[in-house]
């Protein structure tokens, strides 16, 4: 069997209160095939008894053992150590974007928090259906897969510049909800998930949909709350009033006309305020030109867009039916 | 293997980052990679398209890849998010024909050609890795990079989701490593490569966005960087242009050059940086290239 080398990120509290961290290797001969989780228990009980780790259920379904190994967050339970060694070496340390209490330990508190703010259970309401049929479950399905392992939230472009930003995970619950026909409230909840550093904050970089490991797509369920908020007439952000300018420009001109983007993303005040950099890009021949190029048969862009409106179409992805074994 | 391709720039090369354009074409034309226009082409709709009008973009993306099927040959993009969007949709109406009948249904009743799936969606960056001869490749290259260590941003949107994309994605991808190699410069290895650069939060959140140029470029100063390329024009605005307001946020000097990775490749085939738009960069890469012998 090969030896790997298991470069564990170490953290501990001083007397002080202050957070020491080293890393330290441990070799171990297992096979590629065992997980990084039985790795790291034979490192505990034949090496190191004082290595810290979260565990439970062993089969990926707790979402306890969630951890960076070889720099992106996963279960440590549901990852072969073949597929995450780099030349020999795997190294581990405690998710990113939360306090670290010890070892690979992280402070779940924050993230559950952020989770409860978007209260993650059905409500009453004006909006609640009493009857459902089976499409009830084309968009909740895959977003119930959630075991709010974390993982998500530590590997969030945005949360690493944001303390605000609420998350992936808990959008991903938020969608869960506003998209169950017996919620009573999704306007209410579409309202508060346009406010700053909810859904409109995703980077769109796509990280959590690579890193969850039950493939939830949070940034899927973000694009489709995004949508509903639209189409509720939350149009007033940033974000939203960025997005509607592309299918007016699609339509005028073909191409985006950048021009002018600025201003109806942010208004006056906000392009006068953006005038710093404006000036940079200025020096350097980078303003676009008001008249962007036209591209050949914008006519028809513009039909077909019309008959979308009179006649909509649903194209939005949906769930895999679950059918019981 | 033709190396002919339906060329689509995205609508930041034709106004703000005309250089990766002029770049672009340049290092096709000495490597015999042959970039048909698309003159009815749209803009792709970007990530926002998506959101506001779900089913408008998918008819938009249908419109653009069969202005290529029509001239029967792959498409080719030099911006991530034209990547990421037209691969998407490219995506979905290969795997769900009931999705592409009834968007062809609309697009046909608009006077469009309907669109039958059968083209692939690239990146000039993956055909210049994947498909031109690398010896091709190597004889083009005068100027070799001297052991320049270069910081590969490979920009979210030419990685993830990686189910979509026609070719190797996610944590596996590698091109731009190996293009650098193939240059005879070092990759650098840093935390930043497979982030996020903002783009598109500029405007919605401003300060967090300047925040993740900052990140990125320390990380990759930090790893010994001398230069920074990108496969995205949408990352090189954000790394590049936006790298000053970036440096005005965190209060901290971070003066790292960045290069759209084809106006580095101009560079070693010895195309004139004239025609590779070196002027238009923020941050000027010709000490640190001077410094190595490379120009």
């Amino acid at each position: 069997m090969p030896v790997y080398t298991f470069r564990i990120q170490r953290n501990w509290t001083t007397e002080q209160g202050k957070l020491e961290s080293h890393y330290r290797d441990y070799s171990l001969e297992v096979s590629a095939t065992t997980t990084v989780l039985l790795a790291l228990e034979e490192i505990r009980s034949s090496q190191d008894g004082t290595l810290t780790f979260r565990q439970s259920c062993r089969s990926a379904i707790c979402g306890s053992c969630a951890m960076k190994i070889s720099g992106r967050t996963r279960l440590a339970c549901k990852t072969h150590v073949g597929d995450v060694a780099r030349d020999g070496v795997v190294e581990l340390a405690p998710m990113a974007n939360q306090p670290v209490i010890k070892d690979l330990v992280v402070d779940i508190g924050p993230f559950y928090r952020k989770v409860h703010k978007i209260k993650p259970y059905l409500e009453d309401g004006p909006e609640q259906a009493h009857t459902l049929d089976k499409s009830a479950y084309d968009q909740v399905n895959h977003v119930t897969q959630c075991i709010m392992c974390g993982c998500c939230y530590s590997d969030c472009t945005m949360l690493e510049v944001s303390k605000e930003f609420v998350g992936p995970a808990a959008l991903a619950k938020a969608f869960r909800v506003v998209a169950d026909p017996r919620e009573g409230q999704k306007t209410m909840r579409l309202r508060d998930l346009s406010e700053p550093s909810m859904m409109w904050s995703c980077s769109r970089c796509a990280m959590c949909v690579e890193s969850c490991p039950k493939d939830v797509k949070p940034m899927e369920a973000i694009v489709k709350l995004r949508t509903r908020g639209m189409a509720k007439g939350f149009v007033d952000g940033p974000g939203a009033k960025h997005a509607l300018a592309f299918h007016q420009d699609i339509q005028k001109w073909g191409d985006l006309n950048e021009f002018t983007l600025l201003q109806r993303t942010v208004g006056i005040l906000g392009a006068v305020a953006e005038l710093g950099t404006a000036w940079h890009l200025l020096k350097k021949g980078k303003i676009p030109s008001p008249f962007p190029h036209k591209a050949e048969g914008v006519e028809e862009l513009r039909r077909i867009y019309q008959l979308l409106e009179e006649h909509p179409i649903d194209v939005e992805t949906k769930a895999k039916e679950v059918v019981p074994e | 293997m033709s190396l002919e391709f339906a060329y689509y720039p995205g609508c930041a090369a034709k106004q703000v980052q005309k250089e990766a354009d002029w770049a672009a074409r340049a290092v096709a034309q000495e490597l015999g990679i042959t970039l048909h226009s698309m003159p009815q082409a749209s803009c792709c709709g970007a990530v926002s398209l998506r959101e506001s009008k779900p089913a408008f973009a998918l008819a938009v993306a249908a419109r653009i890849l069969s202005e290529a099927e029509a001239q029967g040959h792959p498409l080719v993009t030099i911006c991530n998010t034209c990547l990421q969007t037209l691969s998407y949709a490219n995506h979905r109406f290969k795997t769900e024909p009931d999705l592409l009948d009834k968007i062809n249904h609309v697009i046909v009743q608009a006077g469009v050609r309907p669109y039958k799936a059968s083209i692939q969606v690239y990146h000039l960056l993956w055909v210049i890795t994947d498909q031109v001869d690398p010896a091709v490749l190597q004889k083009k290259i005068q100027r070799p990079l001297k052991g320049l260590k270069v910081a590969p941003f490979y920009g979210c949107h030419n990685l993830r989701p990686e189910e979509i994309f026609d070719a190797k994605a996610g944590e596996k991808a590698d091109h731009l490593d190996r293009l650098i190699q193939q240059m005879g410069g070092t990759p650098v290895a840093y935390d930043g490569h497979d982030k996020c650069c903002g783009f598109h939060v500029m405007l919605s959140d401003a300060t967090e966005m300047r925040s993740m140029v900052a990140k990125n470029c320390l990380s990759a100063k930090g790893a010994g960087a001398e230069v920074m390329i990108t496969p995205c024009t949408l990352c090189d605005m954000a790394m590049g242009a936006y790298q000053k307001a970036a440096e005005d946020v965190v209060g901290q000097e971070i003066d790292l050059p960045e290069l759209n990775f084809a106006q580095l490749l101009g560079i070693t085939m010895n195309i004139s940086t004239e025609t590779l738009g070196i002027r238009r960069l923020h941050v000027d890469p010709h000490s640190a290239l001077a410094e190595r012998g490379v120009i």
